[in-house]
């Protein structure tokens, strides 16, 4: 207790606490790495005093010391504490507390304690561990897992972009591919520019060692779904992960579980310790604990040594981080030079760094995945080449992106290369929110100015030009011009060649200038670019549209995207109905159809017998072998369908009707035609006593449609009958009549001919019925045929009747 | 081919989906293809108050929501145009990655959704359609028709439904069979459909309307789009008997007991302020949302009920558009029994066309639709995306109400008094359309209003500014660039838009 207290004061005179970094990584990477001479990993382009500055800056030594604030990168932020008890288990907080550098080696967590012996320190810790734990919402539980895929947690983590900065586990399961020859290195050998030097660094590769100790798979899975939640500085930023996938990740990080940890039930006198050193060692300086203050803090004291206080590595009262020799030679270099603003390279520079957006991208000759990490940077379109898998340069980025789009992308997880397996992940709005208006300013790109015609524009030159260069934009984007669509994606549909980025995102991405710089010299922009030349040299590869005029023909292609969705496809764009398919349970769908009506069911069996049902007029309307339909969702497509195969049709007049007598006609559906599109019978068929009612799906999930004729409550389903060589669509039809009645069906139509005693066969059908009362008679307009109508002498109650379609093979 | 195979190629003549999509792909583009309007460009500074977030979906799975419902636990549920229903747990999330339970699947094109007692309401383009699980196996296996009371043969004839209102009815919208014509029963009506599934003409004179329902004071309103009889999108407020402009549902009138004798035919080129006089059942537009500036195709609306969950804008309608991706406001009132009220900008820089919103049941607003079909300035094919307040409060215009000699106007933040005690900051001008039969029209008979004085209140809440005169049947226009909070902002949108039908007695 003593002793704490005497730390505090001693803390205070040195004007040093305890601090905690999120950076926890820098450390980690270097922690049994050679010396490189860096103080920061990867391939960044800070000098020594940048670095020093950043890792000022970092290591939060502003949280104790008064005059290092820097503006240039959000500071971080320790991570929260608050619910510490319930996310780690307590035997991992009570080592670490002990001894930070020990239980996570490479921690940015300064040991605090290393003046005190070993009993004082277990006996700090064992306070700390308590107050944690009382203060979480739950108990911490190494058994709280669910079931997950530890395969496909080992494939996420070295897809999705965790092995950028924390390096990878496994060997590749493939063996590594031969290196494909470098266009910009062959270039090179006939150029007399000298080859770039391959910078040395060192990969950024953050321990992960502790991890299997500190968490339980579950409370690793929360963390990894939102991090930010926890570590709000967005230094271990959200990768977009799924609950699954967050559980997937965990449990392989995870491993086999250790023996499961002894529940800690918080002593109240340890309790009460524990908040007192919390105070006292100034905890709350780094990590925001509810009802904790940070203590004042204080200047670095003048003549300060990297010999004694923080900054060395000896065991005292200071908070010791167990720096590298090039860090503390880094951070000496920057307490010594004087202070500047940085200018907005620098800004961006070192902002790049500190969230290791140097791990993917490039910029100008800095950042860049490292080669022995490159392999497993994959992608689903690889004839897209190092495009289709590498993060694309950040080079000019400030003049590349329009500015609402850049924070669509580091903001709203906005992203546009669903075939790259690594993700943009999410740093939050308070880490990243000051990089866009920097990159605005500090990128310029003088590109060639175009100009995009108005169709509303007062004069008709104008308008002409525009109609010349709407038609010249389609024309070169499809296949009989420079043949974008081959391999850009075009308003959600996909292209025949590579599947790369939709040319939709262009214009609500792209600055114009960067756009026309690009398109002119794409391997300016991205030396192994798979992109043809299209306008090498300002000279336009397709010579008749616009008249081969580079300007205009960019142009047109410019102000073709800026039409957006509502332009029409380039040629080589195919659409498709969506095919869908009948799976082990029947499938229902309503929509439109030549076959049905609008008001249209299509029913597939698993049979592979379908059939058509127009619950207008309650009608069974075709029938068909084979695949199930095609569905219109292109376009304005409402979902009608269409027979995957050629249907057998049958009428689609009301099947039910009550006739005067047998020379009655039947009732017709009212005819519309281009001339007269009014519907003259609008009642049809309700006025001829026909109400739909709906549907029930029973077992299989065959429906049994359910209407009303008159009186007569009728349920229809049909089911699939025979052998596979001979299907037989079985319909049974059952009446429930609150009387004895008569009513007429029409089972079936056209050129009719009995076969034999209840089997009739018109066309490529087949209909057996049940024996009752039939009439065949001519229809009055096209007398060569029929018309064949049932008789049915409907019981009180309930009765039914069981009709069998039989398609006939051609 | 028998004789009724012709029949149906008679029937169909014209209209077959394939024949339809050739004309609609090779056509739309050439002949349509345009920029979809200038942004407000205030996207940038409207994240800061109410970010959008993209609510995950699975994967290869197409969710093209037209409606959505909310069901007691939280779950929300998603009706889509390709007819199916999804049930949506965890929405609300910080990090949103909701479960997706396909519940329901096979209808057609769904554009009302609604739960009550167990079963789903379920307004879909052929017919209003319940839909339960009485098997309990989470998958749903009864569908009933409650109602297919309306033609339903042309290819543009959509349905919108209602939620219920206080005696359990619902409504139905149908749009005619293209802009200028009614081929089908009952299409340009407004169909009642009482519990016990009666269907009744309600009102009539529609063009292709979108989405229908209650507003704050448990009013009918339904969206109207831009064409023919319409120069802009509306809110138009629907009562037994009402004509809302276009007459080729007079056709099914005579079908139509309930609604009356057949209204006179509209004069087309006049004014509609002054057709109502003539017209008797002619109700004028409640709210004008100035084509392009506010919107170009309304689809739906949600009143916020969110007790301030959602911010400042409590009682008032959320609006989504389906060509710019944006969200509207708008509020309503009553003057002389004749409905009227103001729209506003909200939000723009959504993905996707809108086709429905709807609150949260932790009050953020679910937004979702699709961009095929017709321009769409948001380039997602597909997307679900909630808005959410930020918690900081955003300097707007938060409501405009008529009075008789001017308007009142409430801010959500104090307006300092130097810029808001002055005349010279609010722009008033004001402008109609022509009633008429032609496509959409222009603004005319624009003039400067003259502001003769301003009052601002002591808490800087609010103002009220007295003009030289009020016309009715002409839209305000409001620019108050020119304000600025007691911190020195900009109002977020500058703009608000009220229209006035009638004027309140002093």
């Amino acid at each position: 207790m003593n002793d704490a207290t005497r730390q505090s004061g001693t803390a205070g005179t040195f004007g040093c606490a305890f601090l905690v970094g999120l950076l926890l990584t820098w450390f980690a990477s270097l922690a049994g790495a050679e010396p490189t001479g860096s103080a920061i990993p990867g391939n960044h382009p800070l000098t020594e005093v940048q670095a020093g500055e950043l890792l000022i800056s970092e290591l939060r030594c502003a949280a104790c010391h008064a005059g290092l604030d820097n503006a240039s990168v959000p500071a971080p932020v320790a991570p929260d504490l608050t619910d510490a008890g319930s996310r780690i288990d307590p035997e991992f907080l009570r080592r670490f507390l002990a001894e930070p550098s020990k239980a996570h080696p490479g921690t940015n967590m300064p040991d605090l304690l290393s003046s005190r012996s070993e009993k004082e320190r277990d006996q700090i810790a064992e306070a700390l561990t308590h107050f944690l734990v009382e203060r979480a919402k739950n108990y911490f539980d190494s058994r709280w897992k669910q079931p997950a895929d530890r395969q496909e947690g080992k494939r996420l983590y070295h897809a999705v972009g965790c092995v950028a900065c924390h390096g990878f586990r496994e060997p590749l399961d493939e063996p590594r591919p031969a290196p494909q020859p470098d266009a910009a290195d062959v270039a090179d050998e006939d150029s007399d520019e000298p080859a770039v030097e391959k910078k040395e660094f060192q990969p950024i590769a953050v321990s992960l060692e502790h991890v299997a100790r500190k968490y339980s798979v579950k409370s690793l899975e929360k963390f990894l779904f939102q991090p930010l939640a926890v570590r709000s500085s967005g230094r271990m930023p959200d990768l977009k992960l799924t609950p699954a996938e967050s559980a997937a990740i965990a449990d392989y990080l995870m491993g086999e579980q250790p023996a499961q940890a002894m529940a800690l039930t918080p002593e109240e006198p340890l309790v009460a310790a524990g908040k007192k050193y919390f105070q006292e060692l100034n905890c709350a300086a780094c990590h925001r604990f509810p009802g904790m203050e940070a203590a004042p803090r204080r200047s670095v004291p003048t003549g300060a040594s990297p010999s004694t206080g923080c900054l060395s590595n000896a065991a005292g009262r200071h908070p010791r981080f167990s720096l590298e020799p090039a860090q503390i030679k880094a951070m000496t270099a920057a307490l010594r030079a004087d202070r500047q603003d940085d200018d907005d390279q620098t800004v961006i520079a070192k902002s790049l760094t500190a969230f290791r957006c140097i791990a993917c991208h490039i910029r100008d000759d800095f950042g860049g995945v490292p080669e022995d990490y490159s392999p497993f940077f994959t992608t689903s379109e690889k004839n897209l080449g190092e495009d289709g898998r590498i993060p694309p340069p950040l080079t000019l980025l400030g003049a590349k992106l329009r500015p609402e789009w850049l924070k669509k992308v580091l903001f709203d997880g906005e992203s546009v290369r669903p075939y790259m397996a690594t993700r943009m992940p999410q740093y939050g709005t308070s880490n990243l929110g000051h990089l866009p208006a920097i990159f605005a300013r500090a990128d310029i790109l003088n590109g060639v100015e175009m100009k995009i015609p108005s169709p509303e524009s007062n004069s008709e030159t104008e308008r002409q030009r525009e109609r010349l260069l709407r038609k010249g934009g389609q024309e070169l984007l499809g296949d009989k011009g420079v043949y974008c669509v081959a391999c850009h994606n075009f308003n959600g549909k996909p292209a025949p060649v590579n599947k790369g980025i939709d040319l939709m995102t262009t214009y609500q991405r792209l600055q114009p200038g960067w756009f026309n710089s690009f398109v002119r010299n794409p391997g300016a922009f991205r030396p192994r670019i798979i992109m043809p030349y299209s306008w090498a040299n300002g000279v336009a590869a397709h010579k008749t549209i616009l008249d081969g005029n580079t300007d205009q023909q960019i142009e047109a292609i410019w102000y073709y995207l800026s039409l957006g969705t509502s332009a029409a496809d380039p040629s080589g764009i195919r659409w498709s109905n969506t095919k869908l398919t009948v799976g082990e349970t029947a499938r229902t769908h309503r929509g439109r159809s030549r076959v049905a009506g609008y008001r249209g069911i299509a029913v597939g069996l698993p049979e592979k017998l379908s059939y058509a049902f127009n619950a207008e007029t309650g009608t069974l309307s075709a029938i068909w072998q084979g695949d199930f339909i095609g569905v219109d969702w292109n376009g304005q497509g409402s979902g009608g369908f269409n027979p995957a195969s050629e249907p057998i049709t049958l009428a689609q007049d009301v099947s039910f009707a009550q006739l005067a007598d047998d020379n009655t006609p039947w009732p017709l559906l009212p005819i519309m035609t281009k001339e007269a599109r009014v519907n003259p019978n609008p009642l049809y068929p309700k006025n001829v006593g026909y109400q739909f009612r709906g549907y029930h799906l029973k077992e299989a999930s065959i429906p049994t449609f359910l209407y009303r004729s008159g009186t007569i409550e009728i349920e229809d389903r049909s089911t699939a009958a025979g052998t596979t060589d001979r299907r037989v669509l079985r319909r049974v039809l059952q009446f429930e009549s609150p009387e004895p009645q008569t009513v007429w069906f029409r089972a079936l139509t056209g050129e009719i001919r009995q076969e034999s005693d209840g089997v009739f066969v018109s066309g490529r059908l087949r209909l057996t019925i049940p024996p009752v009362e039939t009439k065949l008679r001519p229809l009055a307009e096209e007398p060569k045929q029929s018309e064949l109508l049932l008789r049915l002498r409907i019981p009180q109650g309930q009765s039914n009747l069981e009709l069998r379609y039989e398609p006939i093979p051609k | 081919m028998n004789r009724f195979q012709s029949d149906a190629a008679r029937f169909w003549s014209g209209l077959c989906p394939v024949f339809l999509l050739l004309v609609v792909s090779v056509g739309w583009g050439t002949l349509r293809a345009e920029e979809v309007g200038d942004r407000w460009g205030t996207e940038e500074r409207e994240r800061e108050y109410y970010p959008i977030v993209n609510i995950p979906l699975p994967a290869d799975t197409v969710i093209e929501a037209g409606a959505f419902a909310i069901l007691p636990d939280r779950v929300v549920a998603v009706g889509t145009r390709h007819g199916e229903i999804y049930l949506l747990e965890g929405i609300d999330a910080p990090k949103p990655a909701p479960t997706f339970h396909l519940f329901a699947t096979g209808m057609d094109e769904i554009f009302g959704l609604e739960w009550k007692d167990g079963a789903f309401y379920v307004t879909q383009s052929c017919e209003l359609t319940r839909v339960s699980d009485s098997d309990h196996d989470g998958v749903a296996d009864r569908f009933e028709t409650i109602s297919d009371n309306w033609g339903y043969a042309n290819y543009h004839e959509y349905a919108f439904g209602s939620k219920f209102d206080a005696e359990g009815n619902q409504y139905v919208t149908l749009g005619l069979s293209e802009s200028y014509n009614s081929w089908a029963l009952y299409r340009g009506f407004v169909m009642k459909v009482s519990p016990d599934g009666k269907t009744t003409p309600y009102a009539s004179g529609l063009r292709s309307p979108a989405g229908i329902g209650l507003d704050e004071h448990g009013a009918l309103f339904y969206v109207e789009s831009q064409g023919p009889w319409n120069c802009s999108c509306s809110l138009k407020a629907v009562s037994p008997g009402s004509f809302h402009g276009h007459p080729a549902s007079f056709e099914w009138y005579k079908y139509a007991p309930e609604l009356g004798p057949v209204p006179p035919t509209p004069k087309s080129g006049g004014r509609i302020a002054t057709e109502k006089k003539r017209v008797k059942p002619l109700v004028p537009y409640a709210i004008v949302f100035p084509y392009i500036r506010m919107g170009r195709s309304i689809t739906a609306f949600s009143v916020n009920r969110t007790e301030g969950k959602f911010g400042p804008f409590e009682n008032q309608m959320f609006l989504g558009d389906f060509t710019l991706s944006i969200l509207l406001r708008a509020t309503t009132e009553q003057v002389n029994g004749v409905w009227q009220g103001a729209c506003y900008p909200f939000r723009e820089g959504l993905s996707t066309g809108i086709l429905n919103v709807e609150f949260t049941p932790q009050g953020k607003l679910l937004c979702g639709g699709t961009n095929r079909g017709w321009p769409v300035r948001g380039i997602k094919p597909f997307a679900l995306e909630r808005l959410e307040w930020s918690g900081k409060m955003p300097f707007e215009i938060n409501r405009i109400t008529i009075r008789p000699t001017g308007f009142h106007v409430t801010f959500t933040k104090p307006v300092e008094p130097e810029t808001g005690a002055s005349p010279d900051s609010y722009k008033i001008s004001a402008f109609t359309h022509p009633y008429h039969g032609g496509y959409g029209g222009p603004e005319v008979d624009r003039f400067q209003a003259k502001v003769k004085s301003v009052e601002l209140a002591d808490d800087g809440l609010s103002a009220h500014i007295t003009l030289d005169k009020l016309v009715e049947g002409f839209v305000y226009e409001f620019d108050l660039a020119g304000l600025r909070s007691r911190d020195g902002e900009e109002l977020l949108h500058r703009n608000a838009y009220y229209t006035v039908n009638e004027i309140p007695s002093p």
